[in-house]
């Protein structure tokens, strides 16, 4: 088996240790391999396109994932496990939006490892010092209105700025997440381009007037380098987007804000809207190639919906489990001392029936790289008009979803399969 | 009948060809398996649409229209000539004149500043896209913080790696590369006849003059090398950009170079045949400049036969001409 992270290696090798010791034969026996992401990507495709044996059971992150999914359903590089959930019951024991990343025209390739409903973690210390209460915050309006009070200085000149979001016309993932949250997104269900999605259109318009606006309120700290640690020891920024699994890396890279961070649910974007969105995702698929598939569903079984694993998983990784009959566990409940004794697990999990669900395409890189582009274009009129509200940038948005739908577009019909996708389905887009 | 000496020499030609062919054997089956195969494979497949594991189909020159038509194509191969431009006409000038500071008589500590200018070419690419990466960062980088410091107006949110990227990595490339064409265009000068410079500083001619038609004739051979191998280089540039904006094409395809190009169609979004065609387009682009280098490099020499007694190849410059990289430098 080969899986990319160290995490996910360390807390498999005990259940590992324990499937090995119950098999009489080393046929079924498991050997697990912890391999960099980009390493994963190459063995898996270069085995899936030579139809050269693999690993029998492959550890994929989503973006990786979606490269199996090319071509006609027969030709994808993973079995089709869809009767086997369905045999199992597992369709209605995991969370729905997990199975969607990895699932092709209803079949799904992979066992979900995690739903990564996504929080805003704030300063706690800097917010409750000024008095404000952030339950009061059920929208997007409500966050910019609320907040407002703590921005310091936020024409960018100064160094003792204060912002209130982590957010950038470049980081995609939080594009993505916040369309997705809007009822958009980049991928419709048949793996094709819904970039001109009216929702689209108005997330990237918000996001460029608070990053690009008359009175920005948000601004880039990177997540995952030594210099965006520092601007979030600073304060610098007010809250950033947290999905599950990013709770154990700042408790690692950054143990200097323990106490000081706290959780809420995202702003919806109406009143009564999801409260969450979704960023990563990590599946477990047995390529076709697997000398023992039905050997290797049981481990996968073992492996992914145990009780034990799940309860590692969240005390080891912050992660919780997609499965649902598991999240009665107490560890759910414990308070974590690093989110100012918020019971975080319970959070997350009253989150997960709202999360997204996402597609998984060949083309979801194009199309995410021409929403970044249509983003930073509307960030740029943005700027350029002082714009105060996003009523102007509206058309912009739309127009420049309209191009970016268009060039994806271009590429997917030069391929026949996908081609004759968009030629059945119904234009892409309407009303959120 | 043959005679027993003739058939002996027969004998003796064909075993000495056999010997030839057994020694070659090892050279040309690596040749064969990992150069012309993978061509030929490149070519069939530059020919299909790929889609997927073991889906494919032929599609003839569709591929290679489609890249014609393809904007981001265009794009892609505008970003990569203001990239080259860059590279050639700031990179090159500079690395001649440190070459010829360095070739000044008498000067001390020669030898030191050729390996300080020479060392960032030991670093790898990737080291050098990541140090450039922290440096331009926004808020936190050094480059932001000294123009605020210098400049009290400055935005220290400064977005170099997003709207001024092309610069960005010329810049680095500009850091990395320089010491490493000063060092050709070093041995290129110190193989210039000295009676000759001296004749013409008798003579009474200008420093302008003296290099204009002195020095600038004897390493133009190595200056229309180095040219070329420049050119090369900086139309393979990858890996620069990939780190820089990690693994993205940057605002509006800024920093999409036409290599990033072929590595995301083919292996991003799988369609191996379009990225083949894309990559026997920058073969042809790549074959041209080479072909026109040729060209060039005959022509100057053809001029310079007429004007003056041609001279043997210069000692100082074989070694560098022997070792030179085969992926080129940008």
């Amino acid at each position: 088996m080969w899986t990319f992270a160290r995490m996910h290696a360390e807390l498999y090798a005990p259940a590992v240790e324990r499937w090995n010791a119950k098999q009489p034969t080393a046929a079924t026996r498991i050997d697990l391999s912890l391999l960099g992401v980009l390493a994963v990507e190459q063995r898996m495709m270069s085995a899936f396109l030579s139809g050269l044996p693999s690993a029998d059971l492959i550890e994929a992150e989503r973006r990786i994932a979606a490269r199996a999914f090319a071509g006609p359903i027969e030709a994808v590089g993973f079995l089709d496990l869809t009767d086997r959930i369905e045999r199992d019951g597992l369709r209605d024991k995991i969370n729905p939006s997990s199975f969607t990343p990895w699932s092709k025209s209803g079949r799904v390739f992979g066992l979900p490892h995690d739903v990564h409903p996504m929080m805003l973690a704030y300063r706690a210390d800097i917010v409750e010092a000024a008095g404000i209460d952030v339950s009061t915050i059920k929208t997007w309006d409500d966050f910019v209105r609320v907040l407002s009070p703590l921005l310091k200085n936020p024409d960018g000149s100064r160094r003792d700025d204060r912002m209130l979001l982590n957010l950038w016309e470049t980081q995609i993932d939080m594009i993505e997440a916040l369309t997705l949250q809007a009822g958009g997104g980049a991928i419709d269900s048949k793996g094709l381009p819904m970039l001109e999605h009216e929702a689209n259109a108005r997330a990237i318009s918000h996001i460029a007037l608070w990053t690009r606006g008359a009175s920005p309120i948000a601004a880039e700290v990177a997540y995952f380098d030594g210099t965006g640690h520092k601007l979030m020891r600073d304060g610098f920024v007010i809250a950033t987007f947290a999905p599950d699994w990013m709770c154990n890396f700042w408790r690692k890279e950054v143990p200097q804000l323990a106490g000081k961070l706290k959780l809420m649910p995202l702003p919806a974007w109406d009143v009564g809207g999801a409260r969450t969105s979704v960023w990563g995702g990590t599946m477990l698929g047995i390529p076709r190639t697997a000398k023992d598939p039905d050997a290797l569903w049981e481990f996968a079984k073992h492996l992914y919906l145990s009780r034990e694993l799940a309860q590692e998983l969240y005390v080891k990784g912050d992660i919780i489990t997609p499965v649902r009959e598991l999240w009665d566990d107490p560890v759910f409940d414990a308070p974590d001392p690093f989110f100012g004794g918020q019971r975080k697990g319970r959070m997350y999990i009253e989150l997960a029936p709202q999360v997204p669900e996402r597609f998984s395409s060949p083309f979801g890189a194009l199309a995410l790289a021409r929403l970044q582009s249509a983003t930073s274009e509307v960030c740029a009129a943005a700027r350029e008009m002082q714009a105060t509200s996003i009523e102007p940038l509206l058309p912009i948005a739309r127009e420049a979803l309209r191009r970016a739908q268009a060039d994806t577009m271009r590429h997917v019909r030069r391929n026949r399969f996908f081609a004759e996708l968009s030629e059945q389905s119904a234009p892409a887009g309407g009303a959120p | 009948m043959m005679a027993p000496s003739a058939s002996r020499t027969a004998a003796h030609t064909a075993s000495r060809d056999r010997a030839a062919w057994l020694l070659l054997a090892p050279f040309l089956a690596l040749v064969v398996v990992f150069t012309l195969w993978p061509l030929a494979g490149a070519v069939l497949l530059a020919g299909q649409q790929t889609f997927g594991p073991g889906t494919s189909r032929f599609v003839g020159l569709a591929n290679f229209r489609g890249v014609l038509a393809d904007p981001l194509f265009w794009q892609a191969l505008q970003n990569t000539i203001v990239f080259t431009l860059g590279s050639v006409l700031i990179q090159l000038p500079i690395a001649l004149a440190l070459a010829m500071l360095l070739n000044q008589p008498g000067l001390k500590g020669r030898s030191f500043f050729r390996l300080v200018l020479f060392s960032p070419v030991m670093v790898g690419v990737v080291y050098v896209g990541m140090i450039f990466f922290v440096l331009l960062q926004k808020r936190t980088g050094l480059i932001n913080q000294l123009l605020a410091m210098l400049l009290p107006s400055w935005d220290i949110n400064f977005a170099w790696l997003e709207h001024w990227i092309m610069l960005a990595m010329i810049l680095a490339s500009l850091w990395q590369y320089t010491g490493f064409n000063m060092v050709y265009f070093l041995a290129a000068l110190q193989s210039v006849p000295s009676e000759l410079q001296e004749a013409a500083r008798i003579d009474g001619a200008s420093w302008w003059k003296r290099f204009r038609h002195v020095t600038l004739p004897a390493i133009i051979p190595v200056g229309s090398f180095v040219v070329l191998l420049s050119i090369i280089g900086s139309f393979q540039i990858f890996e620069l950009p990939f780190i820089l904006l990690q693994g993205n094409a940057g605002v509006d395809n800024k920093g999409l170079t036409i290599v990033g190009y072929l590595y995301q169609t083919g292996f991003q979004s799988g369609d191996l045949g379009y990225a083949s065609a894309l990559g026997w387009v920058i073969a042809l682009v790549l074959g041209v400049c080479a072909l026109a280098q040729r060209v060039l490099s005959a022509r100057a020499e053809a001029a310079r036969s007429t004007s003056a007694p041609r001279k043997a190849p210069a000692p100082a410059l074989a070694p560098a001409l022997a070792r030179q990289p085969s992926g080129g430098n940008p």
